[in-house]
């Protein structure tokens, strides 16, 4: 459905994507994950005809978005960040102005309309006022005209930014929706657990490079790997708090399949590569050299911690090679 | 089978959000409030200045060109307003990014902004016929210069609209844009005018030396007056007033080619077609910055 091949793009000096490839498949709910200036955003307009590549190729469903960029106006749907308004447009008008753009007739785009504002909950309010909506109605309407010339693919930017927790279920359901209908989207997002949910693949973005791609499933089992142990210790033998510090953090260190050691505010966050009978170990070891412990817990596997993990390790790196 | 007409969707957009606002409906009160305040005005000092008691008719002629250069002033500073937020404000309101994921092109972006600018201009113009009509019914006036009046203002509104919807597609905030409009709009009529006037001093300045007369011609120089857009609706002016044309006060001054001569009798033509010709470059070029700044970050 998607294919990206060696994608770049520079602002002047700036690299904004560095030799971007991704291939999504047919009905895939992909996420996009990164932080600001990750490059989400560049790769979605150039998907929807928005940019123009410095270099590489794009794809979807074999329209070259470079040389046809008519074609893949058509093939993609698109949903900004930040939801704009035209005063005084009703939600069918505005709905009848997208859709003659397409080169729709009132009558068409009529019937779909009623059908997609059904799919966005927003049937009560055709003939509202598109200003009067709330941002979350104002963003599910934006799906819904995303969806008017029926897209092949749908892009969605950061869909659920600025949104309360109630309009963001309500979008998550309406994504879910549009999701087991078969429909392939890539959606960007901040919310991380909230794209695990929704997903059946993501690719974690950061500085301009996909840095780790897969479904969903799969990245999870590699976040196994980075569950760290978070833990509360002390050091009855030292009675300076530095030095106890010190202490704990050599202790662990020494211990077989430890990487990394933080101390927060109040706990010790120990990045560990081992199942749980091993942790159990870890727990054991340390008691013996006199620690006493008061919370020793896995954390829960879940797309921050990997992401955190994934983009801080990257960070590290880039240190290192400077 | 009868095919539909279809009509550019963003022209069809702005008429119906246009026609709900209520800036439409005071705009064209005022418009024609300060047309009847004029032609009161006109009247009072027409009736002062008559040697009859009451009114003179055929003196109210001169209402005519009054409330004409007063519908072309008004114009020239509302069509600027408008069209200066048309892409601008598309940009503020972040709808443009939206309109561009669609097939729609920018050029026909561009086109539906300037239509609605001219429906705009037809209804103000609509709207004033009844006052206008005070010039015709009293002052004998025929409708073919009332005619004549309402395609002159179009041809403003298309020209000034360009300019304005080229600077909104260069400039970031709608009142910048309105002010560039306005500048530019100065700008090529001092300009034109500046050139001809210097041309013309220069030439006579050389042909009364060389010849040891004061007479000379003009030659080509009025062309550059051409590319003043308002030269067109001075001359209809003055050919709906009286039996003078531009080609008439430039004839006097000297003998010119043959070809010149058919070019300057039709001034208002071969002007409108010129003048038109540089909207539809600004328009152009206005459909380039509409797709060009959507490859800045």
């Amino acid at each position: 459905m998607l294919q990206i091949e060696n994608l770049t793009k520079r602002y002047g000096k700036f690299l904004a994507l560095e030799n971007l490839n991704l291939h999504i498949e047919k009905g895939e709910v992909f996420g996009f994950v990164g932080p600001n200036g990750a490059g989400k955003t560049t790769t979605m307009r150039i998907i929807c005809g928005l940019l123009k590549t410095t270099s590489g190729s794009v794809f979807v469903n074999g329209i070259d978005a470079l040389k046809q960029p008519d074609d893949i106006k058509r093939a993609v749907g698109y949903v900004p960040d930040f939801f704009g308004v035209y005063d005084n447009l009703k939600v069918m008008e505005y709905m009848e102005f997208y859709g003659s753009m397409y080169g729709m007739s009132k009558k068409d785009v009529d019937e779909i309309s009623e059908g997609l504002l059904e799919l966005v909950n927003l049937s009560d309010k055709k003939d509202a006022f598109v200003d009067t909506l709330s941002r979350g109605m104002k963003q599910r309407l934006c799906v819904a005209r995303a969806l008017i010339h029926d897209p092949d693919l749908l892009v969605l930017d950061e869909p659920n930014s600025g949104l309360d927790p109630r309009a963001r279920f309500e979008m998550k359901e309406v994504l879910k929706n549009l999701g087991s209908m078969g429909k392939t989207i890539i959606i960007s997002s901040h919310i991380l657990p909230e794209l695990s949910e929704m997903c059946t693949s993501i690719g974690i973005m950061e500085h301009g490079r996909l840095i780790a791609n897969g479904r969903v499933d799969e990245i999870m089992q590699k976040s196994k790997g980075f569950q760290p142990i978070k833990m509360r210790a002390f050091a009855p033998d030292y009675e300076k708090e530095e030095e106890a510090k010190e202490h704990v953090s050599r202790i662990l260190k020494e211990q077989p399949g430890v990487t990394k050691v933080n101390f927060t505010e109040d706990e010790i966050l120990v990045s560990f590569d081992g199942d749980d009978k091993e942790a159990a170990v870890l727990l054991k070891n340390i008691l013996e050299h006199n620690i006493l412990v008061s919370h020793f817990y896995r954390e829960k596997e879940d797309l921050e911690s990997l992401f955190l993990e994934i983009t801080g390790g990257q960070e590290d790196e880039k240190k290192d090679e400077n | 089978m009868k095919k539909k007409m279809k009509i550019n969707p963003i022209l069809k957009k702005e008429l119906m959000v246009g026609s709900r606002n209520m800036k439409m409906s005071w705009g064209i009160f005022g418009f024609n409030a300060f047309l009847t305040l004029i032609v009161i005005f006109v009247m009072m000092i027409l009736n002062a200045n008559s040697n009859i008691d009451g009114y003179d008719f055929g003196d109210l002629i001169t209402l005519f060109p009054v409330l004409g250069c007063v519908e072309c002033g008004v114009l020239s500073l509302v069509v600027p307003i408008i069209t200066s937020g048309s892409i601008s404000g598309e940009r503020e309101r972040q709808t443009l990014d939206i309109m561009l994921t669609t097939p729609v092109k920018p050029f026909s972006i561009a086109l539906g902004k300037l239509g609605s600018a001219m429906m705009l201009v037809m209804i103000y113009m609509v709207s004033s016929i009844p006052v206008m009509a005070i010039a015709f019914v009293l002052g004998g006036m025929n409708w073919g210069a009332l005619l004549g009046l309402i395609v002159m203002m179009l041809y403003l509104g298309a020209y000034v609209g360009s300019v304005g919807i080229f600077c909104s597609s260069v400039v970031k905030k709608s009142i910048a844009a309105t002010v560039l409009t306005i500048v530019i709009g100065i700008g090529i009529i001092v300009l034109t005018s500046s050139i001809f006037g210097i041309g013309t001093s220069i030439k006579a300045y050389y042909q009364t030396i060389h010849n040891n007369s004061i007479s000379y011609s003009p030659g080509a120089l009025p062309i550059i007056l051409m590319f003043n857009p308002y030269t067109p609706f001075a001359d209809f002016m003055l050919r709906s007033m009286s039996s003078y044309s531009i080609y008439d006060i430039i004839a006097s001054s000297g003998k010119m080619p043959v070809i010149l001569t058919a070019v300057y009798k039709a001034w208002i033509p071969v002007s409108v077609v010129l003048n038109l010709l540089i909207a539809l470059g600004f328009l152009k070029l206005a459909a380039r910055n509409i797709a060009v700044t959507h490859n800045r970050k």
